[in-house]
């Protein structure tokens, strides 16, 4: 266990752990888009930034990425700190003011607002969708493109490679605004604008999962697919 | 030094525009000729005329930089998007002075929060020029002066970049590795340096001295990256060069097939020309296929990427010695322009007694490497001295372990300190139980029967410092030795062998052809040349970008159009940056080495990979130092 402050609380703190973990743990509430407990921190949204001091000097720093080191001083709402957050908030409700998520958190923040209700669903990169893919599902369907030099003034967006997708569905799940959509009808499931097709179970004759989401488990588990073509209630 | 109307380089500003006695200030200009007027840069801003429209320049600027902000982190590109808003917004007569302080209010906020050192550094010349010219922003809000709209001059460096001779773009492969994008990377790789998977593990990194980590936990794993880009593509497929996009009549000739010619060959294929090599060994690779050991660099690593490189087109004629060269003949043949690179194949003397006396078991490196990778059977004998400390030397000493010398020592007249060899191939020497004597050198050798039987020695001591820098050996009086040796190998540097030509090329005291450094164009009109038959004894990399630095002026010679200016950044303190973030300590990937007990008897590559996972973990260390300048 190491020794760190956290506004002015001698607090113990795990190595390894990040500053979000105990700044929550201490219900300190910290504004997230970017974050998941368990994904790889990205420090993408800027918006959990606080202020931390090392080696005699505060600085800012994303809280979501930066482990606690022993002695850590870590001020969450000095007025740098949630100036920065605001300034954060404020720059992404700037670029996507339509989107609800975006609009809620910057509001929380201070920022001014329309009263208009908000029914974008713009992508914000934060990357939810690619790390789920990638770490969690363990697929890779999902990766960023036109990020930094060379393309010059295209929109970053995220790709998606219909020949690996499983149709799971994860980043319909974890993405905060909207944008990735997902549509399961009957016999079909819509997600990235792929079709997929859904297995019925021959018990209940419910369509629970998508074929090629069985067969990927099939595949990295070794258990037959005809053992997972029946749905977890029926087996 | 220049003279300056102002300067706010690294946040030092000099103002002389109220016209009091102008002080002079040194800043380096990243430019042609360092001929500029007006710089936008990321260390600030500088103007050498006091009316320099600074609020075009600064659009100028923040169009540039938006190209380089990725888009990851949420304030750096959203942050440029609201300044280049709002500069659009003053210049169509709707803005206000409210608008000046939310410049400063952003910059500051972008700097201080962005993910990437390139945010964090960027935009402080825009708040050099919002507070140090704002009059002239007034004045556009007040509709009394208009952006003039221009397109400036611009470039893009970061420390790695222009510490690499070839200038890759570094954090921009990198970034896409990061991303899972392992072959749009490579691609970019490819770019500059047609070898990737020779480069990535054979090139002395000298990007990862410049690293901005290297001063924080440990430099970026640079040269393992772009290894881990060659060889997931040649786990998946390995994707061929594209094709020209439009065949040209001229077809070039290319002597040596050496990393300069395979690079010259591969750029001038992919712009249309059609290219003959002709190469005098039997095998194609140059200095990377006869000088390099199979341990440092698999055979069939080099033998793919020169495939590629066949397979678009480009003919190599093997066996072929070009010992008299004449440019008619080439001519006749069709060829409208030749590229000479021979490499330096030709071991130096060593100066010793007896070196010319042709005896058994006397040989230089560069011809034991070269009998070694070509086949022919080298016979272990007892004891083996190598004579000198670069990675020559540190590559007949190691393949003299794995040929099964059980007796391997490096004799080297300067001291550790001043070895020139790798930091790593020292390393590997030692764990293979290579002992090195320092500050000795032979000065005759003992034969018996015409046979080498040992050597007699002399102790050194480090005097002053010659040209190089490193301080230069004095023989210690009276402190002869004599070593039992049953082999001498002189490792002591290499010079080239030059064809005669029918015309005078121009030759240095080194022997080395004379070429200019930009185009590689030598006095001889049509006649180019790079390599190590220019430079001397140099890295691969080096040779690569002589190689692509030739192509273009080969083009530029064929079209009859001036070479394009190369922007030169020397002089320039690139790993200062003015806002720096908290950088979270976390040390560079490691990957596996064979085990020292497994080295002797073969030459299986010693150095692993990263696989893909290991790959964009270290990645995503990269800082992204990327510097933007625009000038005029």
């Amino acid at each position: 266990m190491l020794n760190i402050v956290i506004d002015g609380n001698k607090v113990k703190a795990e190595e390894g752990s990040t500053i979000l973990e105990n700044v929550q743990a201490l219900k300190i509430d910290i504004p997230t888009l970017c974050h998941h407990k368990e994904l790889t921190p990205f420090g993408a949204c800027r918006l959990c930034s606080v202020e931390v001091k090392t080696n005699g000097k505060w600085q800012l720093a994303t809280s979501c990425n930066t482990p606690v080191e022993s002695g850590m001083e870590i001020a969450t709402s000095s007025d740098k700190a949630k100036e920065s957050r605001k300034a954060a908030a404020q720059l992404l409700y700037y670029k996507y003011p339509e989107t609800q998520a975006v609009k809620e958190i910057a509001q929380k923040l201070g920022v001014d607002v329309s009263p208009e209700v908000a029914e974008g669903h713009d992508c914000i990169l934060c990357g939810l969708c690619v790390r789920t893919c990638q770490e969690i599902v363990g697929v890779g369907a999902l990766t960023f493109q036109d990020r930094g030099r060379g393309r010059d003034n295209d929109e970053p967006k995220i790709i998606f490679d219909p020949n690996v997708c499983i149709g799971c569905g994860s980043c319909a799940y974890v993405c905060p605004t909207g944008y990735v959509q997902m549509e399961t009808d009957g016999d079909r499931r819509i997600i990235w604008d792929k079709v997929f097709k859904m297995v019925p179970c021959p018990v209940c004759g419910r369509f629970f999962a998508p074929e090629d989401q069985l067969k990927y488990i099939s595949k990295t588990t070794g258990v037959p697919f005809s053992e997972l073509a029946t749905c977890v209630d029926c087996r | 030094m220049n003279k300056v109307a102002f300067s706010s380089w690294n946040g030092k500003v000099v103002d002389n525009r109220n016209g009091k006695a102008a002080k002079d200030v040194a800043v380096n200009f990243p430019a042609p000729g360092g001929k500029v007027a007006l710089m936008m840069g990321w260390g600030g801003l500088v103007a050498t005329d006091s009316k320099a429209d600074i609020p075009s320049l600064t659009v100028g600027y923040l169009k540039e930089a938006r190209k380089i902000s990725c888009g990851e982190c949420s304030v750096c590109m959203i942050g440029i998007d609201r300044l280049l808003d709002i500069m659009g917004r003053m210049a169509d007569g709707q803005g206000s002075k409210a608008d000046l302080s939310e410049m400063q209010v952003i910059v500051k906020q972008v700097s201080a929060n962005s993910k990437c050192s390139f945010g964090q550094s960027a935009l402080y010349p825009v708040l050099d020029a919002v507070k140090y010219y704002k009059a002239d922003f007034v004045a556009l809000i007040t509709g009394e002066k208009k952006l003039n709209g221009k397109e400036y001059q611009s470039t893009v460096t970061a420390p790695c970049m222009d510490a690499c001779p070839a200038g890759l773009d570094i954090p921009g492969y990198i970034e896409l590795i990061k991303n899972n994008r392992f072959e749009e990377s490579l691609s970019l790789i490819r770019q500059d340096c047609v070898l990737p998977g020779v480069i990535g593990r054979t090139c002395t990194h000298p990007c990862e001295d410049a690293c901005v980590r290297k001063d924080i936990d440990e430099s970026l794993s640079i040269r393992l990256l772009k290894r881990a880009a060659a060889d997931f593509d040649l786990a998946n497929g390995a994707k061929p060069f594209g094709a020209p996009a439009k065949e040209k009549e001229e077809k070039v000739a290319i002597i040596g097939a050496g990393p300069a010619g395979l690079a010259a060959a591969c750029q001038l294929r992919l712009k249309g020309y059609g290219v003959t090599i002709f190469e005098s060994l039997p095998h194609a690779g140059g200095m990377a296929a006869v000088g390099i050991p199979d341990y440092r660099l698999p055979a069939d690593i080099l033998t793919h990427e020169i495939d590629l490189i066949k397979r678009m087109g480009v003919e190599i004629k093997l066996n072929t010695k070009i010992e008299k060269l004449s440019i008619k003949d080439l001519k006749k043949q069709g060829y409208s322009a030749l590229f000479v690179a021979v490499g330096a194949h030709q071991g130096n003397r060593i100066g010793v007694e007896g070196e010319d006396e042709g005896y058994e078991g006397f040989v230089d490196g560069v011809k034991f490497l070269r009998d070694m990778n070509l086949g022919i059977k080298i016979e272990p004998v007892g004891k083996v001295m190598i004579v000198g400390g670069g990675n020559v030397a540190l590559d007949c000493a190691r393949s003299c372990v794995r040929l099964g010398f059980k007796n391997v020592e490096i004799i080297y007249r300067r001291s550790l300190a001043e070895m020139p060899a790798s930091d790593e191939e020292i390393e590997g020497a030692k764990e293979e139980g290579i002992s090195i004597r320092f500050l000795s050198v032979p000065v005759k050798i003992i034969a018996k029967n015409g046979k080498v039987t040992g050597a007699e020695c002399i102790k050194m001591k480090l005097g002053k410092p010659d040209e190089s820098g490193r301080r230069r050996p004095v023989p210690v009086k009276g402190s002869e030795f004599t070593v039992k040796t049953d082999m001498i190998i002189a490792a002591i540097g290499q010079r080239p062998e030059l064809p005669t030509m029918d015309a005078m090329v121009e030759t240095t005291a080194w022997g080395t052809i004379q070429a200019d450094p930009a185009t590689m164009a030598t006095e001889m009109e049509g006649v180019f040349a790079g390599g190590d038959c220019v430079s001397g004894p140099a890295t691969l990399i080096e040779a690569l970008n002589m190689g692509n630095r030739a192509a273009e002026g080969i083009e530029a010679y064929l079209n009859g159009n001036a070479p394009a200016e190369q922007v030169s950044f020397a002089g320039v303190d690139l790993a200062k940056q003015r806002g720096q973030g908290l950088v979270v300590k976390c040390p560079a990937a490691d990957v596996d080495f064979l085990d020292p007990k497994k080295r002797s008897g073969g030459f299986e590559e010693v150095e692993g990979g990263f696989i893909a996972a290991q790959a964009t973990q270290e990645a995503r260390r990269c800082l992204r130092c990327y510097r933007v300048v625009v000038w005029e």
